[in-house]
């Protein structure tokens, strides 16, 4: 330790901060026995409020993918005036609180919003529907898919694109044969990220779609009604559930290390 | 110099964080109903001005939940007011507070009345044909979108089942409670009519169904930023809460109302029962009778003394001339239940025996 880089009290404060996010989890994981978390599993309402969280924060990735590479790209590759107040804008829905996020989507998407109105004639709602839980996971995690793949075209060298330009291809072709090609890994994890994210919305979704009820919505639901002890198993496997999400992410996240 | 440096700042942190709390107010907790918001915050204010040492605390639950963080999450809190009164003596006085003998309450007192009404706005489908004697049909119609507050959680949650209940002897018809609730849930709640006996019985897990033309919420009173958003049509609230807003009210006939006393012996032909434990030791069946809201200061209150101040100023001319402006006056002079075990001074003040 002689030759230790780093002011003696680093450790000390390192492991509290660790243990500050590790001890909530584990009392909540060992507060639960086996056979409640395989009843909570089996319990109807919670599977199919699971199955729902993560169908929703799917389609919000879905959506997310499809309308937000071609920004991540732009955001990448382009230099135009007004470019950092854009990044500004796409951070916003990270600051702001997601209550007010759910509250200014309603004004959006509720069944007299502006656009909520025009859908409400086509048959499609958001207010209590699948709808507006996808809306209000998609808000308040979008920014996290399309600054990873900003980073991630960034990374893909931009002589590359411009040697195959050169060569004749047309910008789609390069960008489909060239630059996914290199940067879709780091997508994949911002994608993953922001269904991660999706998964644990509450207060936008709340507010948007009481129900059908999504994971966080029951609990919440759940604790307020029918106490601590009906609460903790359904938190506990949320828990694992987004520890595996988490794994997942990881994994990648590493192989990509390596290759790259 | 450095190692000085954060031991300063950490210090300085420690400080930091204690004027956080101002000083040495008294805090008063007080859980009160959802429809007592806008009144109670009233008070809250008029009271702080008055006594500056105390920090009322409010939050505002449906009534069952209210009980709930007395008698489950064991909260320390100072006054309880419910749109109930017969969940003090179900819950406060059959539950004993742990460790101990003693009940979480022995008395209370009646505060207020209340009428069941149907809210909605100039927007509202069909708000143009609505009245008190086709209400049931319109609010069963599916292109109509319908706020409840959910009967496990919210007093006027089992109560409007019970006006729908009730409509069935009133309008002679016996399909009324079952059009207006059939498929709307994942689980049906039951009705058995026997005319002078309605049970109605609610399942553990109530979810609306897909395509329901109801939208449930916790309580009634999250219901009002739903209808003034559009979200929907018409949603069952208590007469002060609708006046409070100045939304559209349609007063329903005192015989299902829940509102009026001549008409008790007509509400008591209605039960609601939870078919499950609701709480831990008490099993909950709510008989229909007027709406009168209840008020007591729990057994383990940390601040008994300032519960009580806060008592006699919401009785004091001040007020109840609060509640009055909120359409929500006192019953006065002061009734309640086994008020021998009120506190003396309060006793005194109240003038009761």
């Amino acid at each position: 330790m002689k030759n230790r880089s780093f002011p003696l009290g680093f450790p000390i404060a390192a492991s509290l901060i660790i243990l500050f996010i590790i001890l909530p989890i584990l009392v909540t994981l060992l507060s639960v026995t086996l056979e409640g978390l395989l009843k909570t599993i089996t319990d109807e309402s919670v599977a199919r409020s699971i199955g729902l969280t993560l169908f929703a924060a799917a389609i919000a990735t879905v959506f997310g993918v499809l309308l937000g590479i071609p920004l991540s790209y732009i955001m990448a590759r382009v230099n135009f005036p007004g470019k950092s107040l854009l990044a500004g804008v796409i951070d916003l829905p990270l600051i702001i609180p997601h209550t007010a996020a759910g509250i200014a989507l309603l004004l959006v998407f509720g069944r007299q919003g502006i656009l909520g109105k025009p859908f409400s004639e086509l048959g499609l709602f958001f207010t209590d529907h699948l709808g507006g839980i996808v809306v209000g996971m998609m808000f308040v995690s979008l920014p996290l898919l399309i600054n990873a793949s900003r980073e991630a075209f960034q990374s893909v060298s931009l002589e590359l694109e411009q040697v195959a330009r050169v060569d004749g291809a047309s910008p789609w072709q390069v960008f489909w044969h060239i630059t996914l090609p290199l940067s879709w890994r780091g997508i994949l994890s911002g994608a993953i990220t922001m269904w991660a994210r999706g998964i644990s919305e509450f207060g936008a979704v709340v507010i948007l779609a009481y129900s059908p009820k999504t994971i966080s919505v029951l609990l919440y639901e759940r604790f307020q009604g029918f106490g601590l002890e009906s609460t903790t198993p359904v938190a506990a496997l949320l828990l694992l559930l987004v520890l595996f999400v988490f794994l997942i992410l990881r994994w990648i996240e590493n192989s990509l290390a390596n290759e790259g | 110099m450095k190692k000085q440096f954060f031991g300063l700042l950490i210090l300085e942190l420690l400080v930091l964080l204690t004027a956080c709390n101002p000083k040495e107010k008294i805090p008063l907790v007080v859980f009160a109903a959802g429809s007592l918001i806008q009144p109670f915050t009233d008070l809250e204010q008029a009271f702080e001005e008055k006594y500056p040492d105390i920090n009322v605390q409010m939050e505002f639950h449906g009534s069952i939940q209210v009980m709930r963080h007395v008698t489950e999450l064991h909260e320390d809190i100072d006054i309880v007011a419910t749109a109930d009164q017969a969940l003090i003596p179900m819950l406060m006085y059959e539950v004993n507070m742990p460790g101990t003998d003693d009940p979480y309450a022995d008395w209370f007192l009646s505060m207020a009345n209340n009428r069941l009404a149907v809210a909605y706005t100039q927007r509202s489908k069909y708000a143009n044909e609505i009245t008190s004697e086709n209400w049931w049909e319109i609010l069963s119609r599916q292109d109509v979108k319908v706020g409840l507050s959910d009967p496990r959680f919210d007093a006027l949650g089992y109560r409007q089942l019970m006006a729908f209940a009730l409509a069935q002897d009133v309008y002679r018809k016996d399909n009324i409670f079952h059009s207006f609730i059939s498929q709307q849930f994942s689980k049906e709640i039951h009705l058995v009519d026997m005319g002078d006996f309605k049970i109605i019985r609610i399942p553990e897990i109530l979810e609306t169904a897909k395509n329901s033309h109801i939208m449930m919420r916790g309580s009634s009173i999250a219901l009002i930023s739903l209808l003034e958003a559009g979200e929907i049509d018409y949603a069952f609230e208590y007469e002060s809460v609708i006046k409070q807003h100045g939304l559209e009210m349609l007063s329903l006939p005192p015989t299902l109302n829940l509102g009026e006393e001549e008409f008790s012996n007509n509400y008591h032909k209605v039960t609601v029962q939870m078919d499950f434990r609701r709480f831990s030791t008490v099993d909950p069946v709510f008989i229909g009778e007027q709406i009168t809201y209840g008020l007591t200061i729990p057994s383990n209150a940390p601040h008994p003394e300032e519960a009580a101040l806060f008592i006699r100023f919401l009785y004091s001319e001040e007020g109840q001339s609060i509640m009055r402006r909120n359409a929500h006056p006192l019953i006065y002079p002061p009734t309640g239940d086994q008020l021998q075990n009120l506190p003396d001074e309060l006793r005194d003040f109240l003038s009761l025996k």
